[in-house]
C-alpha cells in the first residue's frame, strides 16, 4: 500500500511506541476509508483544533469520582465511548437527511441507517442515565452535502464502529451489556456491508474483521476534526424520552 | 431453548420491503411504563433482548459452544462449495459465492484448529435445490447468514474473553455476508436496529426450517 494511502494519525504523547496503523489494519480497509475522509472534507476549513474526543472522553485525566467498583467504572466508560460513536454516526446521517443531497439507494441507507444509529443513542443514554456524557458539536465539513463524500464518509464510519466495538467486548463485566454490544457490533457491520455495496466496494473484504484500540479509534476521530465543541452540558438533565 | 419461536425478522424473512417500525411518541412512552421505565428507548429495548441461557464461561464450555460455531461454519463452507460446484449461479451472486465461500472455509479451518483434537466432523449435509436454483440459493443464503450471526451472538456472553475476542473476528464477517445477501435478495440489509440473538436451539430450528440441517 502506497505510504499516502494509509492515514497516519498525528504522533500522541499519550500512546508512545504503539503499534503502526499497518499492524492493526493489514488489509488497509479501515485506514482506506479513514483516508477518503480526510481527502473529501473541505480543506479550508480546517481551522479549530481537533482533539475533541479526547477532551470529550476525559482521556488525558484520570477520571474523577472513585465510588463506584473499578468493573462499573470501566463498563460506563466503554458505554460512553460507544454512545460518542453513535453520536458521530447519527449526526451526520441526520445533517445528510436534512441536506437532501443524496438520492435513490443512497437516501434510503440514509434514512434506515440514521434511525439505527439514534436508536442506539437513545439506547446507550437511556442505560447509562445521568453518567451519559452529553451531546458534542459537530461540524462535518461539507461531506454531508456531496453524495460521494457522504458515501465515502460512511463507509469510513461503519467500519470504524466495528472495529471499535470489537475491541471493547470481551472487557465488558456485565454479560447483559456484553450481550447488547454484540447485538449493536452486528448490526454496524450490515451498515458497513451495506455502503460499501452502494461504493462499490467488496462488502466483505477479509475473511477476519480485526478490532482497533480506543486510542486508535480516538486518534482517528480527531483527525477528521468533525467534533468542534464537547457538549456544554452532560447527560443530566436531559429527558430520557426524545422520541 | 428448544420450542421458542425465534423471532428473528431477518430469519423470518418478513420485514423485507417494509419502513422500519415508526412508534409514537405515546406508544414509546407507553412501553416504557410497562417495560419499567429507564430501560425502553426509542423503540430498541437493548436491555430487553432475550435472556438466553447463560452459565460462567470455563475453557470446557469454550469447546462446547466452539463446536456449535465449527457445525455453523461446516454448513455454510460446504453450502457455498456446493452451490459453486453446480455452476449455475452468475455476476453477483457468483461473486458473491466465491468470496464468501473462501471467508467461510478460512473459519472453519480457525475453529478448527482453536479445538485441535476435540473438533466434530462434519454431518452429512443435504441442501436440496438451495445449491442449484438460483433464487433458492439466495434465499438460503440470506436464512444462514442471519441464522449465523444471531448464533455467535447468543453464545457470546457465554465464552471466555480470549475466545470471545477470536469470535467476534468472525461474527462481524458474517453480519457483512448477511447484509450482502439481503442486497442480493432485494431486502434490507440491516432490517433492525439490534440484531436478535439466537440460543442454540434457536439456530438449529431455524436452519432446519430453511432446510439446510437435517433432523
Amino acid at each position: 500500500m502506497a505510504e499516502d494511502r494509509t492515514l497516519r494519525p498525528s504522533p500522541s504523547p499519550l500512546w508512545p511506541g504503539g503499534p503502526t496503523f499497518d499492524e492493526i489494519d493489514p488489509s488497509g480497509a479501515i485506514s482506506e476509508a479513514a483516508d477518503r475522509i480526510r481527502s473529501t472534507t473541505r480543506g479550508g476549513l480546517l481551522k479549530q483544533a481537533g482533539a475533541g474526543a479526547t477532551i470529550l472522553l476525559g482521556l488525558h485525566t484520570p477520571a474523577a469520582g472513585a465510588a463506584a467498583p473499578a468493573s462499573q467504572k470501566r463498563d460506563r466508560a466503554i458505554l460512553n465511548y460507544a454512545l460518542l460513536l453513535e453520536y458521530l454516526q447519527a449526526s451526520f446521517y441526520t445533517e445528510a437527511e436534512r441536506m437532501r443531497a443524496l438520492k435513490g439507494a443512497l437516501a434510503r441507507q440514509a434514512q434506515v441507517v440514521g434511525a439505527h444509529e439514534r436508536d442506539h443513542v437513545r439506547s446507550l443514554r437511556a442505560v447509562l442515565g445521568g453518567a451519559a456524557i452529553g451531546r458534542p458539536r459537530f461540524d462535518y465539513r461539507g461531506v454531508t452535502e456531496d453524495p460521494s463524500a457522504f458515501r465515502d464518509t460512511a463507509v469510513a464510519f461503519e467500519d470504524l464502529a466495528v472495529a471499535a466495538y470489537k475491541q471493547q467486548a470481551p472487557r465488558v463485566q456485565s454479560k447483559r451489556l456484553l450481550g447488547a454490544l454484540l447485538s449493536i457490533h452486528s448490526v454496524e457491520a450490515r451498515h458497513a456491508a451495506w455502503i460499501r455495496y452502494l461504493a462499490g466496494r467488496l462488502p466483505a473484504p477479509d475473511a477476519f474483521d480485526e478490532p482497533m484500540s480506543q486510542r486508535r479509534v480516538v486518534a482517528i476521530v480527531d483527525d477528521t476534526r468533525f467534533i468542534v465543541a464537547p457538549a456544554k452540558t452532560s447527560g443530566k438533565k436531559r429527558p430520557r424520552f426524545t422520541g | 431453548m428448544i420450542g421458542e419461536e425465534l423471532t428473528v425478522e431477518v430469519v423470518a424473512g418478513n420485514a423485507d420491503h417494509d419502513e422500519p417500525p415508526r412508534r409514537t411518541r405515546a406508544e414509546v412512552l407507553e412501553r416504557a411504563v410497562v417495560a419499567g421505565g429507564a430501560l425502553l428507548a426509542g423503540g430498541v429495548l437493548i436491555t430487553g433482548l432475550p435472556r438466553l441461557a447463560t452459565s460462567a464461561p470455563s475453557p470446557k464450555q469454550d469447546a462446547e459452544i466452539l463446536n456449535f460455531a465449527l457445525l455453523i461454519e461446516q454448513l455454510q463452507a460446504a453450502f457455498y462449495a456446493e452451490s459453486l460446484t453446480h455452476g449455475r449461479l452468475r455476476g453477483q451472486l457468483r461473486q458473491f459465492a466465491e468470496v464468501v465461500e473462501g471467508h467461510e472455509r478460512a473459519h472453519r479451518k480457525f475453529v478448527e484448529s482453536a479445538l485441535g483434537s476435540n473438533a466434530h466432523g462434519p454431518p452429512r449435509f443435504r441442501f436440496g435445490e438451495t445449491t442449484s436454483d438460483p433464487a433458492k440459493f439466495v434465499a438460503a443464503a440470506v436464512a444462514l447468514e442471519d441464522t449465523a450471526l444471531a448464533a455467535y451472538n447468543g453464545q457470546g456472553p457465554n465464552l471466555t474473553a480470549p475466545t470471545l475476542g477470536a469470535a467476534a473476528r468472525i461474527v462481524s464477517v458474517e453480519a457483512r455476508h448477511a447484509a450482502w445477501a439481503r442486497v442480493l435478495a432485494g431486502q434490507t440489509p440491516a432490517p433492525v436496529a439490534v440484531d436478535q440473538p439466537a440460543g442454540e436451539g434457536q439456530a438449529r430450528a431455524a436452519l432446519k426450517r430453511s432446510g439446510l440441517l437435517g433432523g
